[in-house]
């Protein structure tokens, strides 16, 4: 595979799922264009994978989960708290209010919990392959994902 | 339920997704920026290495026992050359093995000093347990400077060498023009690329890592033997003191291979060494362009450079931190920095040390 091919068929599913990660399009782009160009780079390297795809999201989330390095993490830090929802109604009805709450409560998760959310209910992988992209051990990504869903039925409750 | 609304969530927020085509531009355009930047940083690493290398040779003089100083040589004067007049460069040796190992330090520091006038190259070693005062870690030995550069686990080799230039030429009072870091996997690559280098031992080594003999005497050496006898340092007499000699007789050798075979006049030949050394090689070209660095080097009247070591007093206290001879290392540095090292050595040929 070429790196045009892998351009062709993966940016655009790439940059969906940085923008599932960072819940913001500029962040998901600057994410998405420091990962990229590393790839470029060292093309060679990648293509020698078993899956280039695989290892290509594996280098993508590294870089969001480990804020200390990469330099567009400063940008994300500098905004700060995420907005608090505008209208905050304890009436479950207002779906379209719900929706948006869930959203909000996933940008106060850490990184890691939110990325393995987006992998698990976003890129439908099984756990083992979590497990894989996160670098950890299977069990940490179940103990990962209810941690992070319990914290989001938390908010549930509160709200 | 909540899987349920995740799930939701995220196919909702797909539209928040922008076009991919600036992104791609952007990208491409990030990559060839910083592929030209990377290409010219080791093709301009190589050539300082090469300039380097000229700066090592047959002759070999340490100024351990020198002579009385100068009396003014503790004036206050700056003495700093012309700009147009005498070049210093700065050359890292750096341990570590790996694409990424999780620290380095700086054994082997060289100053090439080559003066005004163009006479010939001179090698000056600087001991990589020398006491100095290093910005943000206090007294301590000179080797650290590049450590605490660098950082760990990822060691950076340009803020390393950021640090040691500005610890040696606080130390030594001369501007550094230009510099260039050498790792393992750049000094094994260079050996290769010129077949092998001869280098002439005046007594057997023994090496501590890989139990070789290496035999007093001339012998060929390939690559990885000539990265583990620079890094042997135990079984010396003289410990690091004669690793730095060592290393003076390797790029003697390494001199010899490049001008027997036409290395520095054959630019297909200049070419393909540039790019051996790759990514084991960095390079600081800020301050002097490389371009009028290298057009130095038909200038020289001679290639066969003096070998120099800076002058050390004994071990301080129960440390294993080294010293400046409190007489002979200022007269030393003075000497340097009013560029009349011709002279210094006139008065001192009795230090000459053949290295072959």
């Amino acid at each position: 595979m070429t790196y045009e091919e892998f351009v062709d068929a993966r940016l655009a599913p790439l940059l969906r799922y940085a923008v599932m990660l960072t819940g913001d399009p500029h962040q998901a782009q600057d994410l998405v264009q420091e990962t990229m160009v590393r790839v470029q780079l060292n093309w060679r390297r990648v293509a020698r994978a078993d899956s280039p795809e695989r290892y290509v999201r594996r280098m993508l989330t590294n870089q969001y989960v480990d804020w200390r390095r990469g330099s567009w993490v400063r940008r994300v830090l500098l905004r700060g708290e995420p907005d608090e929802t505008v209208a905050v109604s304890t009436d479950h009805t207002q779906s379209a209010v719900d929706r948006d709450q869930i959203w909000s409560w996933l940008s106060r998760l850490p990184r890691r919990q939110r990325a393995v959310l987006v992998l698990r209910y976003y890129e439908d992988l099984p756990d083992a392959e979590i497990a894989d992209v996160l670098g950890c051990a299977v069990g940490t990504v179940r103990s990962s994902i209810s941690r992070a869903l319990a914290t989001l039925r938390a908010e549930y409750v509160e709200a | 339920m909540i899987e349920d609304d995740l799930r939701a969530a995220f196919a909702r927020h797909e539209p928040l997704t922008p076009s991919t085509g600036p992104l791609r531009a952007a990208i491409d355009r990030l990559a060839t920026r910083r592929r030209r930047r990377r290409q010219r940083w080791q093709a301009g690493g190589t050539a300082l290495a090469l300039l380097g290398v000229l700066g090592i040779g047959v002759p070999l003089l340490t100024s351990e026992r020198a002579g009385p100083p100068p009396a003014a040589a503790l004036a206050g004067e700056s003495g700093r050359p012309a700009a147009a007049g005498a070049l210093n460069v700065l050359l890292l040796g750096v341990d570590g093995f790996g694409e990424q190992p999780s620290y380095r330090l700086a054994d082997s520091i060289l100053l090439v000093h080559i003066p005004a006038d163009r006479s010939r190259p001179y090698l000056i070693s600087l001991p990589r347990d020398l006491e100095v005062s290093i910005p943000g870690r206090g007294i301590d030995k000179l080797n650290s400077a590049f450590f605490g550069g660098a950082g760990e686990p990822r060691p950076d080799l340009d803020a390393g060498y950021e640090l040691t230039r500005r610890v040696v030429a606080e130390l030594t009072g001369v501007r550094v023009d230009a510099g260039a870091v050498l790792t393992f996997a750049g000094l094994r690559r260079i050996t290769e690329a010129v077949n092998g280098v001869e280098v002439c031992l005046p007594k057997e080594v023994r090496s501590w890592h890989t139990r070789r003999v290496f035999p007093a005497g001339c012998q060929r050496l390939d690559g990885a033997a000539s990265v583990d006898l620079l890094r042997q340092r135990r079984y010396l007499p003289d410990g690091a003191l004669d690793r730095d000699r060592n290393a003076q007789r390797y790029v003697a050798g390494l001199v010899r291979a490049a001008v027997a075979q036409d290395v520095l006049t054959n630019p297909v030949r200049l070419t393909a060494l540039l790019f051996a050394a790759g990514k084991g090689l960095t390079v600081d070209d800020d301050g002097l362009p490389l371009t009028r660095l290298v057009g130095v080097l038909p200038e020289l009247k001679t290639v066969e450079p003096v070998g120099l070591s800076l002058p050390v007093g004994p071990l301080v206290n129960s440390s294993s931190r080294l010293p400046l001879d409190p007489k002979r290392g200022p007269a030393f540095l003075a000497a340097l920095r009013e560029d009349r090292l011709a002279q210094w050595v006139a008065q001192h040929p009795e230090q000459v040390d053949p290295v072959r």
